[in-house]
């Protein structure tokens, strides 16, 4: 499962990066289009949740989501990894 | 049969099924009867309610479950759920709100007749707004108006008032109950229609709460989704517009009254107590050129009423107020329109009506 | 999952940045959606106030009402048709200033919905003015030299009143809250849940809270959990200046109204 801030939602309160216990999420350094400071996902390899869904099957942990005033915070299935093939012409 | 006990009677052989109050003087046998004979039907609830804005409120929501819900109350208790009837004609919420009125203004006189909430009936909430208020003269028709007070709140979607006295609701008459009376339930809301977009008439389908129409009721201004849309002129003019013309546009439709002798000079406009008094003038003493119109629905004003006496020298209006509809009546005619005030808790007496005419053949 | 509750179509909603209303309905619907309660039987009752414009997001049948009413409106609801379930969504101000006389005697009842209030200490939707539980000496529009009037403690108004099911947490404890609310709702009777938030428009900018995070750190420190302060705590103890107990006060089995029969 992948982390996903719904920019269209989210206001920029930093809420989310403030409970996170794995401490996945920054401040954010750009705003996007609507002015927005929108958290960046600095480390979201430690979130237990996108790792461990899958294998458990319920949620795990997803403070970040119920704090989220705005609703703004999912999980998404990732795709599967695929090998792609690289062909290199001379 | 007491006047209180007719209505708690039709409004139960209309099917009322909820019933939220407060108890104060006059109307306290209403909510008594209510609960003595509701727990014994099933399906029926009465709670006694912590206050009258607590009683409204509760029948308000009993409302949307589908329930036929009433309350009965008097002059303080009325002044206090003003709140909550606006909130009721700006959701279209379908409830009865029986008044039985005695003298005011404040704790006044408990346990006296008046008539004194005529105009707060019609404007007492804050906003531009129209609703539906009945007028019995007795007991028959405090069971026979409490009854068609239901039908008319369902048809409208809209809090409808009973406004009686403490005199129609203290004595008693023998009254014939029918078997069964009639029950028109609101129109439903159609599969896919809006919760509230109109019909030709005016009036949304209705889907109780429940039933997964997903309703959000608001007292916003909202568009038809129900959604509140404050900041929009156009949808709130078109909103509050048609919340008053669907009354207004139906008060000829819905007109309930008795004419006698058309051909008066001298017309009595009464509704209430005094149409009593008024009868025994015309009817049992015989005073020529007199005539009257008993108003049974007193608003919306049907005012194409008054343009059926082609020979009307005046009209006159007795009432327990300081000449609250004869206001009203005195805005759509231009002969001589004489208001009989009695205020105190008397009944009129056939002489005062006697003299009244007579001074208003002296005046013309 | 969560998002079947919400409406979509009015998302995002009118609630500020960092606002704890958010949160706090993002945990009552995590807990209504884990009853199994089914959507169209749920109903939603609010009074006015930004904690009640929850319900207008939530899809369900709903009723925005008038300030303070909302659980007269909820009593008539349950009473009429007893096997809808009721969550009233409330403020402080709403419920223990205007409404106080109501949910003292929902509490009394005991009837059968849930409250929850989301108590932020101001009137928020209004522009900020004092209410009933804010701390002396805070500042507001309407207290502007600090407030002198002693605050209402709900939780403890609802025990003594008679609820069946008394809570209070904050919108930072995210994950009690959700249990609390779903014991709540599962608790016949009359449940209250307090959850202090944030406002860091209103409360929060006058008093030195300006950004969300501030009020919710303040939440994190000095909330108190109620079973470990009567473990710990020397008898007669008083709390430490400015911090609250949270956790859940009182669970029992008052008589009940509202509840269907399993006829």
């Amino acid at each position: 499962m992948k982390l996903e801030i719904d920019e269209s939602r989210c206001k920029g309160c930093n809420l989310c990066t403030m409970v996170c216990p794995y401490k996945i999420y920054r401040p954010g350094s750009r705003p996007n289009r609507r002015g927005i400071y929108v958290p960046d996902l600095d480390q979201p390899e430690r979130c237990p949740n996108c790792r461990l869904q899958g294998l458990y099957g319920r949620r795990l942990c997803g403070v970040c989501a119920l704090i989220c005033p705005d609703q703004a915070i999912r999980w998404v299935p990732e795709k599967p990894f695929e090998p792609m093939k690289v062909v290199i012409e001379y | 049969m007491q006047g209180n006990i007719a209505s708690a009677e039709g409004a139960l052989a209309a099917g009322c099924t909820f019933f939220g109050g407060y108890p104060i003087t006059p109307s306290t046998e209403v909510a008594e009867h209510m609960a003595a004979r509701m727990p014994k039907i099933k399906g029926a609830c009465f709670i006694q309610m912590e206050d009258e804005i607590a009683s409204i409120a509760a029948i308000i929501g009993a409302a949307w479950t589908g329930a036929r819900s009433m309350t009965a109350t008097s002059g303080p208790g009325f002044s206090l759920m003003m709140e909550n009837i606006g909130y009721a004609v700006m959701t279209e919420t379908p409830c009865v709100i029986v008044n039985i009125q005695r003298g005011g203004p404040s704790t006044g006189q408990p346990t006296m007749a008046a008539q004194g909430d005529m105009m707060q009936v019609k404007f007492g909430s804050h906003g531009d707004y129209s609703i539906i208020a009945l007028a019995p003269s007795s007991v028959q028709e405090c069971f026979d108006l409490t009854a068609k007070a239901f039908n008319l709140a369902d048809r409208f979607r809209t809090p409808v008032f009973l406004m009686a006295d403490e005199v129609i609701g203290h004595m008693r008459e023998k009254i014939e109950i029918p078997d069964s009376v009639e029950i028109v339930r609101p129109k439903t809301l159609a599969e896919g229609a809006l919760p509230f977009a109109p019909g030709p008439d005016g009036v949304p389908g209705f889907a109780a709460f429940g039933t997964g129409r997903h309703i959000p009721v608001t007292g916003l201004t909202h568009d038809e989704r129900g959604y509140p849309d404050t900041t929009n002129p156009a949808r709130h003019e078109s909103l509050v517009r048609r919340l008053f013309s669907k009354i207004e546009d139906a008060r000829h439709d819905i007109a309930d009254y008795a004419i006698v002798n058309d051909e008066a000079e001298y017309v009595f406009v009464c509704y209430g107590a005094p149409v009593r008094t008024v009868r025994e003038v015309v009817e049992r003493l015989r005073i020529p050129d007199t005539g009257y119109l008993q108003l049974r629905i007193v608003w919306p004003f049907p005012e194409d009423l008054l343009s059926r006496f082609p020979k009307v020298k005046a009209f006159i209006v007795p009432e327990m107020n300081l000449g609250m509809m004869a206001r009203e009546i005195e805005r759509h005619v231009s002969v001589p329109v004489i208001p009989v005030s009695k205020i105190g808790g008397d009944l009129h007496t056939p002489e005062e009506l006697v003299e009244a005419v007579r001074v208003a053949g002296g005046l013309l | 999952m969560r998002d079947d509750w919400l409406r979509e179509d009015r998302l995002p909603h009118i609630y500020c940045a960092g606002c704890g209303n958010g949160t706090i309905m993002n945990c009552v619907l995590e807990a209504v959606e884990r009853t199994g309660w089914d959507q169209k039987k749920t109903i939603f009752v609010s009074g006015i106030g930004c904690s009640s414009r929850a319900p207008g997001y939530i899809l369900t049948d709903s009723l925005h009402t008038t300030h303070g009413r909302a659980i007269a409106f909820a009593t008539g609801v349950k009473m009429a048709n007893p096997s809808l379930h009721v969550v009233v969504f409330t403020g402080d101000g709403d419920l223990a200033a205007i409404g106080g006389n109501h949910f003292i005697h929902a509490c009394r009842r005991n009837i059968d919905i849930t409250v929850v209030c989301m108590n932020n200490h101001i009137y928020g939707m209004t522009g900020g003015q004092g209410s009933p539980t804010t701390p002396i000496g805070k500042t507001s529009t309407t207290t502007p030299y600090g407030a002198d009037e002693a605050p209402f403690d709900l939780a403890e108004l609802a025990i003594a009143a008679g609820a069946n099911y008394v809570a209070r947490w904050t919108s930072f404890h995210v994950k009690q809250l959700t249990e609390s609310v779903l014991t709540g709702l599962n608790t016949p009777g009359f449940s209250l849940i307090e959850v202090r938030c944030q406002c860091p428009t209103s409360y929060g900018r006058r008093n030195k809270y300006r950004e969300p995070v501030d009020y919710m750190t303040y939440l994190k420190t000095h909330a108190v959990l109620k079973e470990k302060w009567e473990r710990t705590a020397a008898p007669g103890a008083e709390l430490p200046a400015d911090s609250f107990l949270v956790g859940e006060f009182v669970r029992r089995q008052r008589p009940v109204m509202g509840v269907p029969d399993e006829a």
